[in-house]
C-alpha cells in the first residue's frame, strides 16, 4: 500500500533534471537562512523566546482576542468573528456588496486558500485579483500555490513566460525575469488603480493596539491597500500577539528564517482606516483553530508563523515538492496542520517525513514538527489507516526487540543476509522500494564494542 | 452568524494550562558600536542609495542629481520646491499615479537591517508606494536592533506606519531577484544630522 504523497512524489521524481533544481533551489534558500540566523548570537535564544511568547499568548487567547479586538474598535475598526470557512467568506462577501464593491486586490493570505475564499467570491460576481507576483502568475494558470511564500518557485522562468504570453499579451520568447515582473507591475497597476476594495492577510496581530502587521517585498499589500477606498484584514486567531515587544521578537525571525534577508522590505502596520476612505474591517476566523487548542498533543503547531522554512530544509519537500501533498500548505507544517484539520483525509502525508528533526531545528516558533509526525503516525492505526502490510513487519519487529535473546541472535546472523539482497529487498517488503540494502557487519554492533573495549584494556 | 463571545468561550475551553510570558532581559541582542555606520552599510545591502547632507536647502539638488530625469515629484516637505503634487492635498490616491519620485520623510533607520521607520503624516500614504522612486529625508538618528526601534515608535491619528527597507523586491519568478515589483523601484536615504 502506497501513501497519496509516496504516489505523487514517484511521479515527481521521474523528471530527475527538474527534481535536481527544485532541491538545489530550496536548498539555497535554506543556507541564506543559515548565513543570516549565524550572524545573530542570540539567534537561539531568540527562538525560544519566540516560543515561550507564541506558548504564553496561545494558552491566554481568550484574553488576548478580547484586547485585540477591543483596541480595533476603538480604532474605529469593525471586528467581525468567523467560526469557519463558510462563515468568513459569508462575511466577506457581504462586506464587499454593502459597499457595492465589484474588484478586489488582495495581497497574499493562506487564511484566504484555507476558506477557499476566491472561488466563492467568484462565483458571486467579484473580480478577485491576486496582487503578490508569484499568487499572480498562480491565479492566471489556475494553479494553487506549492510553497507558503514562494508560491510558485517551482515554475521556471519559461513557464512563467509562456503564461503571460497567453494572459498578458508579453513579447513572444522573452522569458527574461526582469521583463517579466515589470510586464506584471504595470498590468497589476492598472488593477490597483480600479479596485473597489482591498484585501490584506496578516503576519501578527497586536493585542495592545489592535494594530494588523503584514509583512511583505513588493508592496502589494500597502499598494492593496492605499488606493481603494475599503480595507479587510483577515487573521487567524492564533496569530495574535500580546505588544510590540513581542512583535520584535517575531519581525527578527521572521524574513531570515523565510528569504534569509534581515527583514522584509515593507513592515506594515495598519490602525485605521484612510482619510476618507470607507471604514476598515477585520475578520477574526477560528476554523478549527479553537479546537486544535485543546489538543495536548498537537496544539503547539499553533505556534507557526507561517516562515516556509521547515519546507525549504526538508529532504522530502525538496524531492517531492508542494503538489505531492494532499493538504494545501505542504511540508513538515502542512503535514501537521493536515492532521489537525481531518486525520482520515489527509493521513497521506505522515509518511512524507525522514524524521530528520532538520524542520524542528529551523522552526523559528521552535514547533517540534517531526516529533509530532511521528506521533500522528503511531496513531494512525486509530484512523483505521496504518499501512497493513508494514504493521505486520512491525509486529514481527517487536516480537524480535521485545526479546533481547532474538535480538542477539538475528543480529549475529544478519550477515548472511548480505548475499541475498534481492530476497529481502523485493517487493514485498515495503520499506525496500527506492531504499539500498544495506550491508550487514559479520560482527555485529554489540560485539564489536566488547572487543573494542578489551582491546583498551 | 457566529459571535465573538463564542469563539472566545470556545478557546477558553481548551485552554489547558495557562503559561507565564517570559521576559526579554536575558536575551542580550547584537547592539552595534557604530549603529549609523552599519546602519548605512545595510542599508545599501537592501539596496538603497545612501546620500548625506547638511541641511534641507540640499534636498532637491540631490534629487535632481539622483534623478535627472524624473518630471513629476510628490511631497508635502516644504523644502522640496521640485514638488509640483503635494500627497497631502491630492483629491485621492490614484492622482498618485504616474509621480516619478515621492520625497517623504523617516523618522529613525534600524541598523540591524537597513529599515527606516516612516509614519503617516499625509493624506495619501500611497505616495510611499506608488513612486516609481522614494527619497527618504531623515536625521541621523539609528538604533541597533528591532527591540529598540518598537521602543521608539509612534503613531499619529492616521494610524498608520511602516518599517520600508529598501525599493519594493520579488525574487517569484525562478528566484531572480528584480527590484520593483510592485512598489519603487529605487529609495535613495538622505542623512540630515539636525533635522
Ligand atoms: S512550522 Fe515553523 S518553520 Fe514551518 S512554516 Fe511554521 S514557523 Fe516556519
Amino acid at each position: 500500500m502506497s501513501t497519496s504523497h509516496s504516489i505523487a512524489a514517484k511521479k515527481f521524481l521521474e523528471n530527475q533534471t527538474y527534481a535536481t533544481w527544485h532541491d538545489k533551489t530550496f536548498w539555497g534558500v535554506r543556507a541564506k537562512r543559515d548565513k543570516l540566523a549565524f550572524e545573530l548570537p542570540e539567534w537561539e535564544r531568540l527562538r525560544d523566546k519566540a516560543s515561550a511568547i507564541k506558548r504564553h499568548t496561545l494558552t491566554n487567547i481568550d484574553m488576548y482576542l478580547e484586547m485585540f479586538s477591543e483596541a480595533a474598535e476603538k480604532n474605529g475598526v469593525e471586528v467581525h468573528w468567523a467560526k469557519d470557512a463558510q462563515e468568513f467568506n459569508e462575511i466577506v462577501f457581504n462586506i464587499l456588496k454593502s459597499h457595492n464593491a465589484k474588484k478586489l486586490v488582495k495581497s497574499k493570505s493562506m487564511l484566504t486558500e484555507e476558506c477557499r475564499m476566491n472561488p466563492y467570491l467568484e462565483e458571486r460576481g467579484i473580480e478577485v485579483v491576486e496582487t503578490d507576483l508569484g499568487e499572480r502568475i498562480l491565479q492566471l494558470d489556475h494553479q494553487d500555490p506549492s510553497h507558503i511564500v514562494m508560491p510558485a518557485t517551482h515554475l521556471s522562468h519559461d513557464d512563467v513566460g509562456e503564461i503571460f504570453e497567453r494572459e498578458l499579451n508579453t513579447e513572444k520568447g522573452n522569458h527574461d525575469p526582469t521583463y517579466l515582473t515589470y510586464m506584471a507591475r504595470l498590468s497589476l497597476r492598472d488593477e490597483f488603480l480600479t479596485a473597489d476594495a482591498g484585501m490584506t492577510g496578516a503576519n501578527f496581530g497586536i493585542a495592545a493596539t489592535g494594530d494588523i502587521v503584514v509583512c511583505t517585498n513588493e508592496g502589494n499589500a500597502d499598494m492593496s491597500t492605499s488606493v481603494p477606498k475599503l480595507q479587510i484584514a483577515a487573521i487567524g486567531l492564533e496569530k495574535i500577539i500580546p505588544d510590540y515587544e513581542a512583535l520584535s521578537v517575531f519581525v527578527r525571525l521572521l524574513a531570515r528564517s523565510a528569504t534569509g534577508q534581515p527583514s522584509t522590505v515593507y513592515t506594515s502596520h495598519f490602525r485605521k482606516a484612510r482619510p476618507g476612505a470607507d471604514k476598515m474591517h477585520i475578520v477574526i476566523v477560528d476554523n478549527g483553530r479553537s479546537q486544535w487548542l485543546g489538543d495536548p498533543q498537537h496544539w503547539e503547531s499553533l505556534k507557526c508563523i507561517r516562515c516556509g522554512a521547515c519546507m525549504n530544509t526538508c529532504p522530502v519537500y525538496r524531492w517531492s515538492g508542494g503538489y505531492s501533498y494532499s493538504y494545501f500548505i505542504p511540508g513538515p507544517i502542512g503535514i501537521n496542520l493536515g492532521m489537525l484539520r481531518n486525520p482520515k483525509e489527509y493521513s497521506g502525508n505522515v509518511s512524507a517525513c525522514t524524521l530528520c528533526l532538520s524542520c524542528q531545528c529551523v522552526c523559528p516558533a521552535k514547533v517540534d514538527l517531526g516529533t509530532q509526525i511521528y506521533k500522528w503516525r503511531q496513531a494512525l492505526d486509530s484512523y483505521g489507516v496504518a499501512n497493513k502490510e508494514k504493521k505486520m513487519m512491525v509486529k514481527g519487529m517487536d516480537m524480535i526487540f521485545d526479546h533481547l535473546s532474538v535480538y542477539n541472535a538475528a543480529t549475529a546472523c544478519a550477515h548472511f543476509l548480505n548475499g541475498m539482497g534481492p530476497l529481502v529487498n523485493n517487493g514485498l517488503n515495503p520499506w525496500a522500494y527506492a531504499h539500498k540494502m544495506m550491508k550487514f557487519p559479520k560482527k555485529p554492533f554489540h560485539k564489536q564494542f566488547e572487543d573494542m573495549e578489551k582491546n583498551e584494556k | 452568524m457566529s459571535t465573538k463571545k463564542d469563539i472566545i468561550d470556545r478557546c477558553r475551553a481548551n485552554i489547558r494550562e495557562r503559561l507565564i510570558r517570559p521576559t526579554l532581559t536575558d536575551l542580550n541582542p547584537t547592539v552595534y558600536d557604530d549603529p549609523l555606520e552599519k546602519f548605512i552599510s545595510q542599508a545599501q545591502v537592501m539596496g538603497c542609495r545612501v546620500e548625506r547632507a547638511k541641511s534641507t536647502d540640499e534636498v532637491d539638488a540631490i534629487i535632481k542629481k539622483v534623478y535627472p530625469d524624473a518630471k513629476i515629484v510628490a511631497s508635502s516637505l516644504p523644502y522640496v520646491k521640485s514638488a509640483s503634487l503635494n500627497p497631502d492635498t491630492v483629491p485621492d490616491a490614484q492622482a498618485l499615479n504616474g509621480v516619478d519620485v515621492g520625497v517623504i520623510r523617516a523618522e529613525f533607520g534600524v541598523a540591524e537591517n537597513g529599515s527606516v521607520w516612516v509614519m503617516q503624516k499625509v493624506k495619501e500614504r500611497d505616495v510611499c508606494f506608488i513612486s516609481e522612486n522614494l527619497v527618504a529625508v531623515m536625521p541621523e538618528h539609528v538604533v541597533s536592533n528591532m527591540h529598540e526601534a518598537y521602543g521608539e515608535v509612534s503613531f499619529n491619528d492616521y494610524g498608520y506606519g511602516v518599517f520600508i527597507a529598501g525599493p519594493s523586491k520579488t525574487a517569484d519568478i525562478a528566484q531572480v531577484l528584480v527590484m520593483g515589483a510592485q512598489a519603487a523601484r529605487s529609495m535613495t536615504l538622505i542623512l540630515i544630522p539636525d533635522l
